[in-house]
């Protein structure tokens, strides 16, 4: 009987030399560096993965929905676990407004709207006419008063439009948190430094969404690139919608707009 | 002009270059390399502040591995909702591509307290279009089950009207109770 050659090319030497590539490859696919788990997600703002990130030719705005919050706390939760805020401090936090009949405006935030709101306020004696939560973060000013406060440059403006913290150049003075009019920072008690929301600058650079508009069940925070034109923010920015910002008359520019706020939020 | 006065001049002037030089060796050493390129401030902490690792996937990233869970959540009312914000974050549950904790799981109580976060009617911010809601212990009562009862042995978790559906059809009810 005569054993037929399977593949006619297929002599010793070539049959070897596929083995060894194919062991070689096999054990470079299980060894080499994953680059971090981010690019194993999908893409959430376009246009930012697979080329170099153009920091002079970008600009995002943020958009805070009041209608449609809920004050379940998710964002609140998800950023204090994507940065190990230390308990007490909040880089974002969730407001309960309680408009009475009176035109009194009753404002609370239990542990910062951690726990989320499981109860009414029974300290209220009159009627009330109005309920509603408003999440507040770093407004990004555009004229932020915490860069100019800083004595050692240690908080900035980048070019892409993020206010920043330089970890290792603060010396933890405090003045920006004095300077902040929407006491969104803190001094963080273990690392001594000024602290603050950043949009998640992070997840921003690798094409995610900043982690409480991901974590959002209701659509409340959306987050987009203003270059975008088909992005969401950049459509409702463009739109009709009454758009305010907080603090208008501090002058400070914010690039975070609120739909929906009454005048009673500040 | 005597010597002592042009030995004076000559010390005045090398003390000056010397506090010169060492002042702008000074600040050479000091001021970190890429201070100023954009502005006041070390341009590095830009890339510095972008390489922090995340710690929250998105539900794409549970969805890869949990493909029951994800058929049932994509389906349900729930599909807005974040597999994290229940069960906690990516980054505790895998590392490097493995496994590397257990992430818990709420029981009981827990879960009617988590669901109540949101789907209390007591909280009058919660508008009709946005969220369905409830008041506890009425919803109970109304629906005929005890009051020990905890959502989840009605509602599944991920698709809350998935039982509920299903037993329409089969009873042929279309004016079931929800």
């Amino acid at each position: 009987m005569k054993i037929l050659n399977p593949s006619p090319k297929l002599n010793r030497r070539s049959f070897i030399k596929k083995v060894l590539n194919g062991t070689i490859a096999g054990s470079l696919y299980l060894v080499w560096p994953m680059k971090g788990v981010s690019l194993e997600i999908p893409e959430q703002i376009p246009g930012i993965r697979g080329k170099d990130y153009d920091i002079l030719n970008r600009e995002f705005a943020f958009i805070v929905d009041i209608t449609r919050c809920i004050g379940c706390g998710s964002c609140c939760v998800a950023d204090k676990r994507e940065y190990n805020v230390p308990d007490g401090n909040y880089r974002t936090w969730v407001e309960r407004y309680v408009k009475g009949f009176s035109d009194n405006v009753y404002v609370d935030s239990p542990n910062g709207g951690l726990d989320g709101y499981q109860h009414p306020r029974t300290d209220i004696d009159e009627k009330i006419r109005d309920t509603f939560f408003v999440p507040k973060l770093c407004n990004m000013c555009r004229e932020a008063p915490c860069v100019q406060v800083c004595p050692v440059g240690a908080t900035f403006k980048t070019p892409d439009g993020f206010v920043l913290i330089d970890e290792k150049r603060c010396v933890g003075c405090a003045y920006c948190i004095q300077a902040c009019p929407y006491s969104a920072r803190f001094l963080n008690p273990v690392t001594k430094v000024a602290e603050k929301c950043t949009w998640c600058y992070h997840r921003v650079r690798k094409g995610l969404l900043p982690a409480c508009v991901e974590v959002c069940p209701t659509g409340a925070r959306k987050f987009g690139s203003m270059k975008d034109k088909t992005s969401e923010v950049y459509k409702i920015l463009k739109g009709p919608g009454v758009l305010t910002v907080l603090k208008k008359e501090m002058g400070t520019w914010p690039a975070l707009y609120y739909e929906g706020a009454r005048r009673e939020v500040i | 002009m005597d010597l002592s006065y042009r030995i004076r001049l000559l010390i005045v002037l090398i003390s000056i270059g010397v506090l010169a030089g060492g002042g702008l060796l000074f600040k050479k050493l000091l001021i970190p390399d890429s201070f100023g390129v954009y502005g006041h401030y070390r341009a590095d902490a830009i890339s510095e502040a972008a390489l922090v690792p995340i710690r929250h996937g998105t539900n794409a990233s549970c969805f890869k591995c949990h493909p029951y869970e994800a058929k049932i959540h994509k389906k349900g009312r729930h599909k807005t909702i974040s597999c994290e914000f229940c069960h906690g974050t990516y980054a505790d549950h895998v590392a490097d591509g493995k496994k590397a904790g257990t992430l818990p799981v709420k029981k009981e109580k827990e879960i009617t307290t988590l669901c109540l976060r949101c789907h209390n009617t007591e909280i009058k911010a919660r508008h009709e279009e946005v969220i369905k809601t409830v008041a506890m212990p009425n919803h109970l009562r109304d629906q005929n089950v005890k009051l020990t009862h905890t959502c989840n042995q009605c509602h599944h978790v991920h698709a809350p009207l998935k039982y509920i559906i299903r037993a329409k059809q089969i009873t042929g009810l279309t004016e079931a109770r929800l």
